[in-house]
């Protein structure tokens, strides 16, 4: 359903580049007008994220949360995004200016890209790569870069201390996300997204089935890639006030905050994808007809609730703790993981 | 082997402490909050709130109860009550003037407790007591002018006082 | 003070990595320092060198105020002393004036002061682990403490009319009789809270996350507890009984059943455990008050002028939630005291920080001081 929707805005489009006289250049405008789709469609939806998150949290404290603006507090977003875009630059004297300026940019528009390969439906994606998953892992770890200049350009101990320990907890945290991806790419042989979507549809489970293992390990490493609580201690607030975005107001603070829930939402996306089957309806739901896209964002959902309940159950870890967990105990399970896959994947001889 | 055991057993125990954890937070995602949305819905404060003190005007006689016998000054830890009073021609001492700086109040209370003649109460009814001016905080016998309804004035065969003063609160 | 610090940083100092120490302040204005504490902190890298506390950013001076008031008088102040606990030094000060004078409260309100005293208890610890959990980073238990804790102010409100500065507990007494529907709400109120206490243990005590990060952290041996004046709960946690209410028995702590709770591991989360177990040893000693109630009066008769023997002084201690809170009065045949000293359970608990935090980490600060349940206006006074 989704694909024909994908055709009938393509032929809306083919005729809009007609009568302006576009048309010999429609391929790159396709591209232009995909990449600001999806950006708008991210930010309504991160916009949502923020909200949801609130009241999520709210709800398990038995507090209501925001409730004021628009119903259920649903602009309340909006208007915090108002405040904050409004706001007066704050940034100290002495920091280191290029840097400082580009890292908030930089934090999000990596987070960003990632979301560019995932299908939301059957062929409804915007850049259907055939090495999607190498490319999401690779985009994604900008982020550290990002800030690790945020850190060190604000000429803030706390900032700078928060920089290191991101940048420590993001490079080991990338092990065990990899690996976790790794058995169903020997199960599948393949590195696009889409591939493996179908891939799941034509064997008839979901590889959070035999891949549970690899399943939470995902999890807890994306949580720790987004830098989310119970891993969030680049911005440990009861240590380091704001860690590495303490300095930061206004607009530049803004796109953190941004960046931080499109990691979210990219590794959410991803686990939907790989884990739960992506487009896929729920099992003895199929019936329902629904779009694939529904089903998609449900579990994008799911995923982003679990996600939102750790963090406000659970105590954060300490920084020594933190290299423990990733490299002692996800580090492990992950690689015992890809051995016994990879025995059963000989005995049966699914390899591809 | 048993160091691996351990290592399994540990991991496996951790993660269902967590799954512990979540389900208590999860219980309450679905149960009733406890927010009070508090300039819409209000709370009724109880009876013996120390919320805000109040000079009891007694309408009928058109005077304040007070009579200037000087109890809740001296009982006042921070001496923020300042208060006048002249010998009527009755012979009776009537209050002129009251003043209580509630920007150095601590609504202790021995004020109205140091009362003998039922001239200072609390009323638990007005508590929101903030102002936009730090001189509105000094009020004066007119701003504490409170006619008590019917149904709180004490009743004739009890006394006026249940409490007794503190003793020693007036030296 | 920082200087202090900053001279004793050598550049490529100790470490094999040859990196430099640098300092950092940690409040007076910081998320996790409860108020206004500041510590200033040497770190390398995320390792702490050494920490210091810097103190009197909430000095009210509430000793000298105290020269110059009369004995009542000086309750009203008691309450901001230890604000989040402040029946328990209400009740210290009334103890500490009677002892001075020779005054004996009446049975009714030795057991009011009992029950006021222990729920004040329940509600102090029930902040403290709310506080403690956001410390290491679990906000969520904070709000459930705190919901708790709304319905025992509710209970004192009910009573005294105050929610924090309740200036109940006075000398020879206390300040009103309870309701008739106190003993009703305060039962109803216990059976609601003690399945809450599971409800906290399954949040925090065996979570994982919550065992790696005070298990084994902050370690107060006995003796070095002892020998820095730890006391209260943190000493407990070290498997040393100190518990005035059993040492020294004051009010009716001898005719109810209560064990003292003790731990022996002396970390943060023995600390935690002490505290978790007297929620309900509190609530046990509430119940057998209520029970022991009998109508009576709730006030000695006192002379119009409390005055103080001339030339007497007298060290009156009681368990606070915190630990010992003792009351130095030296009084001088006037109605003003002419010395009152505050001898504070936070105080004496803050300075065994540094000795705790050497050599840990940046973040071990945070839950070593959460655990130490100190309150700034109680250091500062």
């Amino acid at each position: 359903m989704g694909d024909q929707i994908v055709q009938w805005v393509a032929g809306l489009l083919r005729q809009a580049y007609a009568m302006l006289g576009l048309s010999p250049i429609a391929g790159i405008l396709d591209r232009i007008v995909c990449a600001v789709a999806m950006f708008g469609f991210v930010s309504v939806f991160v916009m949502f994220l923020v909200w949801m998150e609130r009241k999520v949290s709210a709800h398990m404290q038995s507090r209501i949360g925001p409730n004021r603006v628009g119903p259920f507090g649903l602009l309340q977003t909006l208007a915090d995004a108002v405040k904050l875009t409004t706001k007066e630059d704050v940034h100290p004297v002495k920091r280191d200016k290029i840097p400082y300026f580009i890292a908030p940019i930089l934090a999000f528009v990596a987070t960003f890209m990632g979301m560019v390969v995932v299908p939301f439906d059957n062929k409804v994606v915007v850049a259907d790569l055939n090495i999607g998953v190498l490319y999401i892992i690779a985009i994604t770890s900008f982020t550290v870069i990002a800030i690790l200049s945020a850190g060190w350009s604000s000429n803030n101990k706390y900032s700078l201390l928060g920089g290191f320990r991101s940048a420590a907890q993001i490079v080991s945290y990338e092990v065990p996300l990899v690996l976790s991806i790794v058995p169903i790419i020997m199960i599948t042989g393949k590195l696009n997204f889409s591939s493996i979507v179908q891939y799941q549809q034509q064997a008839g489970y979901w590889f959070v089935v035999p891949q549970f293992v690899a399943f939470f390990t995902f999890i807890a490493s994306a949580t720790a890639e987004a830098n989310r609580a119970p891993f969030d201690i680049p911005e440990a607030e009861s240590e380091l006030t704001g860690g590495f975005h303490t300095e930061y107001s206004g607009v530049k603070f803004a796109m953190f905050f941004l960046g931080e829930y499109v990691a979210v939402v990219v590794s959410s996306a991803v686990a939907a994808t790989i884990f739960l089957g992506g487009w896929l309806p729920l099992p003895f739901f199929g019936f329902l007809h629904l779009p694939g896209f529904i089903w998609f964002m449900a579990k994008v959902l799911f995923i982003i609730y679990l996600i939102m309940a750790f963090r406000w159950t659970f105590p954060r870890l300490r920084v020594d703790q933190l290299m423990d967990f990733g490299w002692k105990v996800l580090i492990p399970i992950t690689i015992l993981n890809i051995l016994i896959t990879g025995f059963v994947v000989l005995l049966l001889g699914k390899g591809a | 082997m048993g160091a691996i055991f351990t290592y399994f057993k540990n991991i496996l125990t951790g993660f269902w402490n967590l799954l512990l954890g979540l389900s208590v937070t999860t219980k309450y995602l679905f149960k009733k909050t406890n927010t009070q949305q508090y300039p819409e819905e209000k709370m009724p404060l109880p009876a013996r709130s120390r919320s805000m003190i109040k000079l009891i005007y007694d309408g009928e006689k058109d005077q304040f109860n007070c009579v200037a016998c000087m109890m809740c000054a001296k009982a006042c830890p921070n001496s923020c009550i300042k208060l006048e009073g002249v010998r009527g021609p009755d012979g009776k001492r009537r209050m002129t003037t009251f003043k209580l700086d509630f920007s150095t109040c601590i609504f202790c209370g021995y004020c109205v407790e140091a009362c003998g003649f039922d001239a200072l109460t609390f009323v638990s009814e007005e508590y929101e007591n903030s102002v936009y001016k730090r001189g509105s905080l000094l009020q004066d016998e007119q701003a504490m002018k409170w006619n008590r309804p019917a149904h709180l004035a004490p009743k004739p065969e009890e006394p006026a006082k249940v409490e007794a003063a503190p003793a020693g609160a007036k030296a | 003070m920082t200087d202090l610090l900053l001279s004793q940083i050598k550049p490529g100092g100790e470490s094999p990595f040859g990196t430099d120490e640098y300092v950092v302040n940690m409040g007076p204005q910081h998320p996790a320092t409860h108020g206004v504490l500041r510590l200033v902190v040497k770190l390398d890298g995320e390792t702490v060198k050494e920490t210091m506390p810097v103190l009197g950013y909430l000095h009210r001076s509430i000793e000298k105020i105290c020269e110059n008031r009369t004995y009542p008088q000086c309750i009203t102040y008691t309450d901001r002393v230890d604000y989040v606990s402040a029946m328990s030094v209400n009740l210290a000060f009334a103890l500490a004036t009677e002892r001075l004078m020779g005054l004996e409260a009446p049975p009714r309100a030795q057991w009011l002061r009992m029950i006021f005293v222990e729920l004040q208890r329940l509600a102090s610890h029930l902040l403290w682990m709310g506080a403690f959990a956001g410390d290491i980073g679990a906000l969520t238990p904070f709000l459930y403490g705190l919901r708790e804790r709304e319905r025992i102010l509710d209970l004192f409100e009910m009573t005294c009319g105050q929610r924090l500065t309740y200036n109940y507990i006075r000398i020879g007494g206390v300040m009103i009789d309870i309701l008739p529907e106190f003993i009703p709400k305060c039962k109803a109120f216990l059976d609601y809270f003690e399945p809450r206490i599971v409800e906290y243990e399954e949040l925090l005590t065996y979570n994982p996350i919550f065992l790696e990060r005070t298990k084994g952290v902050g370690v107060i041996s006995a003796e070095v507890g002892i020998n820095s004046g730890v006391c209260g709960p943190s000493l407990r946690g070290s498997g040393v009984s100190c518990d005035v209410r059993k040492q020294q028995p004051y009010l009716f702590y001898d005719q109810v059943k209560f064990t003292e709770c003790l731990q022996n591991d002396g970390d943060c989360w023995a600390r935690y455990r002490v505290r978790m177990d007297e929620l309900r040893e509190s609530i046990s000693i509430v119940r057998q008050c209520l029970e022991r109630l009998e109508p009576g009066p709730i006030e000695t008769k006192l002379p119009p002028i409390l005055k103080a023997p001339p030339a007497s002084e007298i060290y009156s201690r009681i368990e606070s939630s915190r630990g010992e809170m003792g009351i130095y009065l030296v009084g001088d045949g006037t109605a003003k005291p002419y010395k009152a000293k505050y001898r504070c359970a936070s105080f004496s608990n803050t300075f065994v920080l540094d000795q705790l935090t050497r050599g840990w980490k940046v973040a071990d600060i945070m839950a070593v001081l959460g655990s130490l349940d100190m309150i700034v206006p109680e250091v500062d006074r």
